[in-house]
């Protein structure tokens, strides 16, 4: 394989359930973790689930979706200036229902909407691409589907596209917001737990789900964050899940640290994917117990933000590097028996100042990510 | 940038109306259960693909489509808005742009990176330049799958496709397989991520020798197209250049045969 040059963080900002990155790490160091519910359809009727939602509502149409779009990007190009812009891609990874198609339909399907016949190229890419032009970016723009790994693939892709000199910068954004069909499919698969979050605990019921955006700079220029490498692959026995013992995940994080060009001994910590659901718990923890040993630190972000599905890569890089930088990892809520006895998540938040980390996304279609960063110790 | 071509397989619904699903049924032995007209399309080129050519677990595949899959969420939207009716399971998994990649690329027998993306701009050159900067990276072959489904009522896409009323749309199903070695290969495609005007175009071309085609967003189109170009002129034994545009711009992809 050929190495190339790793890729510094420079700059990144969220909106998740807690606030903004300022007050979403508030939150976590206070542990004041504030979860509402939605109604969504079922089988059975109506139904009520818990849910990681917005302080403000962002809407299900496209002009508040791009709006919120528009407000992180915004923030975290706020030092480029317009030659830089113009070197600059804006790449989503996001699972969100194109609400461009929906209108689409809307207009032409049912009798009682029709509007008259409009056209204009739109897609799930039309957000990139529209903020690509009002902000003058590079015309390169992509949109990744790839469930809950689409931001963190997001980040590769951007990563090989600024090696290669595509582009001299990357904006990553996760995007996920509220969509009553995709809470309802979720729940039809009996992945919601009507509880809490509880990351690799024998008792664990299910995961719950949040929205979020969240924006990353990528880029050469100095900075004290990089992304080190990683490795993408699909390889699930069944589209749903990975198998029990883990070996899809194993081989991820292994080629993971290749790419790096590191080994188990340089991992200071890891993020795990860690849904609180069932069978994705149990294959990673499976999995981590097969590449480190039991000494590795390791901790689960989704029961302070919920699980972002597409926005999840993107997101809980920048939580768990700005807990890092604020001197800490966050410990893992609502873990009391661990699946595996010598493999318990932190309990306690940790010191830690710098290291190298590797974050974990294992996720629906078979789509397993592993992505290595550092920070230099100061 | 230059990646070079070692196999391809096409399908365009108006040269060839065939019943898809029950070619992968009887033909293929394929389990087409659960899965929409959206997979089945890419199914089918998948195994157009697989008949001809050595495909290695490790090949990269990157899926990528004008507007994704229509049907199902025309599908959802009148299940759930329309008809306050719960979400069908399946129709939930099909929703998911990945789950048509994930069907491929168990069809193809890859295991490895599997991506499945839309550009809104220039899908075709886009995702190609995706792919060379990540197999630049790993040294890999990749296989890149150009898909679109022609849906009813076809109004819906082309609204979407932004294209004249009139336009007729087709499906179309394109894959090649590219590589950064030149070994065993059938053409070599060049192309870059710069834009141009009309006039720049014109200039450049100006002293061209090779034939040229020009995109037509109209006439039997999908937003691929240019998958298909690049097909039919390594069918033909053909060096061309395609002029690709989109919204008063135009990229070129430069294709060379070499059978």
């Amino acid at each position: 394989m050929l190495k190339t040059d790793n890729i510094n963080i420079l700059k990144y900002e969220i909106n998740s359930s807690q606030g903004d990155l300022k007050q979403t790490l508030k939150a976590i160091k206070n542990q004041d973790i504030k979860v509402s519910s939605k109604g969504i359809s079922t089988d059975f009727g109506d139904a009520t689930i818990p849910f990681y939602a917005f302080k403000d509502e962002i809407k299900q149409n496209q002009q508040s979706i791009k709006d919120a779009l528009k407000d992180i990007v915004s923030k975290v190009i706020s030092t480029l200036d317009t030659k830089q812009k113009k070197s600059t891609a804006l790449i989503v990874g996001t699972s969100l229902i194109d609400w461009h198609l929906v209108d689409a339909i809307n207009g032409c399907a049912y009798e009682y909407k029709k509007t008259n016949y409009t056209s204009k190229k739109y897609s799930i890419d039309s957000y990139a691409k529209e903020l690509a032009s009002e902000f003058g970016l590079n015309e390169f723009t992509m949109t990744i589907n790839t469930a809950c790994t689409s931001s963190a693939n997001a980040m590769l892709e951007a990563k090989n596209l600024i090696n290669c000199g595509v582009v001299d910068y990357a904006i990553v954004v996760g995007l996920e917001v509220f969509s009553p069909i995709m809470s309802s499919g979720f729940y039809a698969m009996e992945l919601i737990s009507q509880t809490d979050i509880k990351p690799f605990d024998t008792n664990r019921d299910g995961l719950i789900l949040g929205e979020a955006i969240g924006a990353i700079l990528l880029g050469k220029d100095n900075s004290k964050w990089s992304l080190e490498g990683g490795f993408s692959n699909c390889n699930s026995a069944t589209i749903t899940s990975v198998g029990a013992d883990g070996k899809e995940c194993v081989e991820v994080m292994q080629k993971a640290l290749d790419d790096a060009n590191i080994t188990t001994d340089d991992i200071t910590a890891l993020k795990a994917h860690a849904t609180g659901s069932n069978s994705n718990d149990l294959a990673e923890i499976n999995a981590i117990s097969k590449v480190f040993n039991p000494s590795i630190t390791f901790t689960a972000l989704k029961p302070f933000v919920g699980h972002t599905i597409g926005a999840s890569g993107v997101l809980e890089i920048i939580i768990f590097i700005s807990c890092i930088d604020d001197g800490f990892i966050p410990k893992t809520l609502s873990c009391h028996t661990p699946i595996v006895q010598d493999y318990m998540p932190i309990n306690e938040h940790k010191k830690c100042n710098g290291g190298v980390f590797m974050c974990n996304y294992f996720g629906f279609g078979g789509n397993n990510i592993s992505l290595i960063i550092k920070k230099e110790n100061p | 940038m230059k990646l070079y071509i070692k196999d391809y397989s096409t399908y365009k619904s108006d040269e060839e109306d065939i019943d898809i699903k029950k070619t992968l049924k009887q033909k293929y032995k394929l389990d087409t259960r659960r899965q929409d007209a959206f997979i089945h399309l890419g199914l089918y080129g998948a195994m157009l693909l697989k008949e001809k050519t050595v495909i290695d677990k490790d090949d990269e595949l990157y899926v990528t489509s004008g507007i994704g899959n229509v049907d199902v969420v025309q599908k959802t939207n009148t299940r759930v808005y329309e008809q306050n009716q719960p979400l069908k399971l399946f129709d939930f998994i099909n929703l998911l742009g990945n789950t048509t990649s994930y069907y491929i690329a168990s069809a193809l027998g890859i295991s490895g990176k599997n991506i499945f993306q839309i550009s809104d701009n220039f899908t075709f050159i886009n995702t190609l330049i995706s792919l060379y900067a990540s197999i630049n990276h790993s040294q890999k072959n990749a296989i890149l799958c150009s898909i679109d489904l022609a849906s009813t009522p076809n109004e819906v896409i082309k609204r979407v496709l932004g294209v004249d009323e009139d336009c007729s749309v087709v499906s179309g199903v394109n894959y090649q397989k590219f590589s950064l070695t030149k070994d065993d290969a059938i053409a070599e495609i060049e192309f870059d991520t710069l834009s141009y005007s009309f006039d720049e175009i014109n200039n450049i071309l100006k002293d061209n020798n090779t034939k040229v085609i020009f995109s037509k967003r109209c006439d039997n189109f999908f937003e691929t197209y240019p998958s298909y170009i690049i097909n039919d002129a390594i069918k033909n034994d053909e060096d061309i250049i395609f002029v690709d545009s989109f919204e008063d711009r135009y990229k070129i992809l430069k294709l060379k045969s070499l059978k």
